[in-house]
């Protein structure tokens, strides 16, 4: 959707006072990261779209004298463009919203953590716990397993459930997803740590997802589940490399091991042999 | 028939004429969905029971509202050479009186509201019905009426939506010819700017300016959208100008389109506007048969053709970023803007999309028939041109209400309405749906435009306005609309839906009477956070209901709520 591949010419904006070099186009919240300025978010993922959900990356814009609240992720770097990132107005509306994250996700250390840090340690909204939640009361539908699920890995197994009050995110109609790779790209971008995922025996479980099952790739050397093993099937068909067979057939240890014992093999005058 | 030029119109027009004012009798039942509800097509059934399948010497035609809706089931009468009479509060017992009075070149005059003895359709025509039936009220002299300019609705309760020659017998597609064969897309452009329309959704942007965005906006492809997902509580003029004149907003499109460079257009309609679609597609292959949507319109090499698309029922989904969602196939949740619809890659299927309302479409046929000159003359400045608002809730007179736009709200509520059903004490009106403001009483000399009504805490909206009275609990009403905004949240941006949640949690403990002081602070300082951090339109506004009656109404509040 958002058009904007090549860096932009160079443009100087300013943060809090400050002059900072940027490209033209580039996500101001990316600037500041870069230049570690402190901006609290929960739904940014620089290689995701801009999604503007979370709203705690919001920052006054000063254009003309006046000031303009705007989420960070989505305004785009410009020649002259002057932002603040901790006004009286915005850490009003800041605090408020930790609150409601902390109603909302009571059992997610990372929000407890992150609202103390900004000086909101309680909150005095009615706190959602909800028992058997699969998400375990941490999720706070900031979309990023969502949109990694369907924007990176394609498979899109999961999805929103519902609307306003009543969202959640699992596979459709709370059944085992049959697409589901089991790669875990949701458990690694999920920033409160929500998504349980654990090997079980010959499969992956997604234990958030409905119980989700991937069966895994067994190690023919040391017997071991490695990797999901439709996963590894469809990106080793995209590989072009003399190492595939081993790829396919070890888990990553042994897959090591063997290329020493090959390379001493080698150095001693006997035949390195792939597999 | 394929219609090219104005010769073509002209004889489908004199076909058209022919049924509008027949050379017989004609009886007309008004058949909107209003008018159906309150038992409008058993009084149709009867008279056609009683007048037979094919009557030589009457006609029965189906028409749409007028927009009297407190006075329906309606029905037209025109009589050869004299006025055309409306009844009113029609029930089929009074289908055989009727219809022995029009054998007779008669009314039944204890059943009229009032006669029309002519009628200018604005787009090039008035009629000339006739005169005579001198004890019936006139139109103009109506309270209900007097104070209406009726330019959105200027054919609305008089033609059969369901025929094309009728509108055309008015002036129809007059416009789209003139536009088309004979101005520059530009020219089409500076009119439409020079009327100073605003967009009748509610947000008030200038159409003019949004096409000419959309003109130069860079694409082989682009569209352009009616937004027609009307769905605030009480809230219906949309329902009504595209069930009782559907090819207005075809009409509109087709100039639009032709101003922009789109060849393709969608019509995004609510499914629980089931009439609206049918009597759409209706008048959508009826202009396909006169050549006036499809290929090389006019014979001017002009392509164009509009598709329906209906929405599954989410509010949010009128908003444009989520409308194209749902177009999409997509679920209906709003994206940042920019990208705007208009902006590379941010409309539909990636192309240039212009989107307008209903109403802004209805309003583009006038402008360029009678000219921006004429339609800037409307209304107020800054502010042109009429504004169709569904008058509901405690008011004595329901209905339809168009009005030039800047006309104070005491003249919408006290003269056009007549103030409070049964004598009630009006208290204050809640404008623009669900995230609009409620108005006390004391205020009502408020012009509404769309600057003054945010002034005092409101938007315009699409156009409803609720009428509350003495016995209206204001802290309950406000918690029907967070009710609504609440469920009607997407659920994607937090402020919204948990914010929502919470306000309305609040409102909860406040009218079971257990809360206190604090939580009106909580609440202030909520609804607060909400408007300012909010994603889209509906987050941003939704907490108006409370912020206003917290401001108007803080004694309501006081009296509930525990030190």
């Amino acid at each position: 959707m958002i058009q904007q591949k090549i860096p932009g010419k160079p443009v100087t904006v300013t943060i809090n006072g400050k002059k900072y070099r940027a490209n033209e186009g580039e996500i101001l919240l990316s600037v500041a990261i870069r230049e570690k300025i402190e901006i609290p978010h929960l739904c940014f993922e620089a290689s995701l779209d801009p999604y503007g959900a979370c709203r705690l990356c919001m920052v006054e814009v000063v254009r003309k004298g006046k000031r303009e609240m705007a989420t960070s992720c989505t305004l785009r770097a410009a020649d002259g463009l002057e932002v603040l990132t901790d006004t009286p107005e915005i850490e009003k509306h800041r605090s408020i919203l930790f609150e409601l994250y902390l109603a909302e996700a009571p059992k997610s250390d990372v929000i407890r953590d992150m609202a103390a840090h900004y000086g909101v340690t309680r909150t005095r909204f009615l706190k959602r716990i909800e028992q058997g939640d699969p998400l375990g009361n941490k999720c706070v539908l900031c979309g990023l397993c969502v949109r990694a699920c369907s924007e990176i890995m394609g498979a899109g197994a999961i999805n929103f459930i519902n609307r306003g009050p009543y969202t959640v995110v699992n596979t459709p109609y709370y059944a085992p997803s049959r697409d589901c790779f089991g790669c875990g790209a949701c458990v690694r971008v999920c920033p409160t740590n929500a998504i349980e995922m654990e090997d079980v025996g010959a499969d992956r479980v997604m234990k958030s997802w409905s119980d989700t099952r991937v069966p895994l790739s067994q190690c023919e050397c040391c017997g071991r589940y490695y990797a999901p093993r439709e996963l590894s099937a469809s990106v080793l068909a995209r590989l072009d490399t003399p190492l595939k067979e081993e790829i396919a057939r070890l888990c990553p240890e042994c897959r090591g091991k063997q290329l020493a014992q090959n390379e001493i093999l080698a150095g001693r005058g006997g035949r390195a042999t792939h597999g | 028939m394929r219609i090219v030029s104005a010769a073509d119109l002209e004889k489908v027009s004199r076909s058209g004429l022919r049924k509008i004012r027949p050379e017989k009798p004609r009886i007309a039942v008004g058949l909107a969905t209003c008018g159906i509800a309150v038992g409008g097509m058993r009084v149709y059934d009867r008279i056609r029971e009683i007048i037979g399948e094919q009557n030589p010497d009457i006609e029965l035609a189906r028409v749409g509202c007028i927009g009297y809706c407190r006075e329906e089931p309606l029905v037209n009468i025109t009589i050869p050479g004299k006025p055309l009479v409306i009844l009113h509060r029609v029930t089929p017992g009074d289908a055989e009186k009727i219809v022995r009075a029009v054998e007779k070149g008669e009314v039944p005059v204890e059943k009229a509201l009032c006669r029309i003895p002519s009628w200018d359709h604005i787009t090039g025509y008035t009629q000339e019905y006739g005169a005579g039936f001198d004890g019936i009220p006139r139109y103009g002299d109506v309270p209900f009426f007097s104070h209406q300019k009726k330019v959105i609705l200027r054919n609305s309760g008089l033609i059969n939506p369901e025929q094309i020659d009728e509108y055309i017998a008015i002036g129809g597609y007059a416009a789209a010819l003139k536009a088309l064969s004979g101005m520059a897309p530009e020219a089409i452009i500076g009119e439409v700017e020079k009327s100073g329309l605003r967009g009748r959704g509610g947000a008030g942007f200038p159409t003019g300016l949004k096409w000419r965005i959309a003109r130069n906006a860079e694409g082989d492809r682009k569209f352009v959208i009616c937004n027609a997902d009307e769905g605030d509580p009480g809230a219906y003029m949309n329902r009504n100008e595209m069930e009782s004149d559907p090819h207005m907003v075809l009409e509109g499109m087709l100039i639009g389109a032709y101003a922009i460079g789109a060849s393709e257009g969608l019509i995004y309609i609510r499914a629980e506007y089931p009439l609206a679609i049918r009597r759409l597609e209706t008048a959508i292959g009826q202009a396909r048969e006169y050549g006036l949507l499809g290929k090389d319109i006019f014979g001017t090499g002009f392509s164009f053709d509009i598709g329906i698309a209906t929405g599954a029922g989410a509010f949010v989904c009128g908003e444009s970023t989520a409308l194209v969602a749902s177009i999409e196939g997509r679920t209906g949740r709003p994206h940042p803007r920019p990208p705007r619809l208009t902006d590379p890659g941010g409309g539909l299927f990636g192309c240039p999309t212009d989107l307008n309302n209903v109403e802004s479409w209805c309003n583009i046929p006038v402008i360029i028939s009678k000219g921006s000159e004429w339609y800037a003359g409307i209304g107020a400045k800054g502010n042109s041109g009429t504004k169709v608002f569904s008058l509901v809730g405690k008011v004595d007179r329901v209905g339809l209400v168009e009005v030039p736009l800047g006309t104070s709200l005491n003249t919408i509520v006290f003269t056009i309405g007549n103030g409070g059903a049964g004598n009630k004490k009006v208290k204050a009106v809640q404008t623009g749906g669900p995230s609009g403001g409620c108005i006390p009483a004391r205020l009502f000399d408020t012009p509404v435009d769309y600057e003054s009504l945010n002034r005092v805490g409101s938007i315009m909206g699409s156009g409803g306005i609720v009428v509350m009275d003495e016995d209206t609990d204001m802290v309950d009403i406000a918690r029907y609309f967070i009710n609504f905004a609440a469920s009607e949240s997407c659920g994607k941006c937090v402020p919204c839906r948990e914010g929502l949640k919470h306000t309305l949690l609040i409102l909860n403990k406040i009218l079971a009477k257990k809360a206190t002081k604090r939580d009106l602070e909580i609440l202030t300082d909520l609804t607060e956070t909400i408007v300012a951090t909010s994603l889209c339109g509906l987050g941003q506004t939704a907490p108006n209901p409370v912020l206003t009656t917290l401001a108007y109404f803080r004694d309501e509040y006081d009296a509930l709520v525990n030190p």
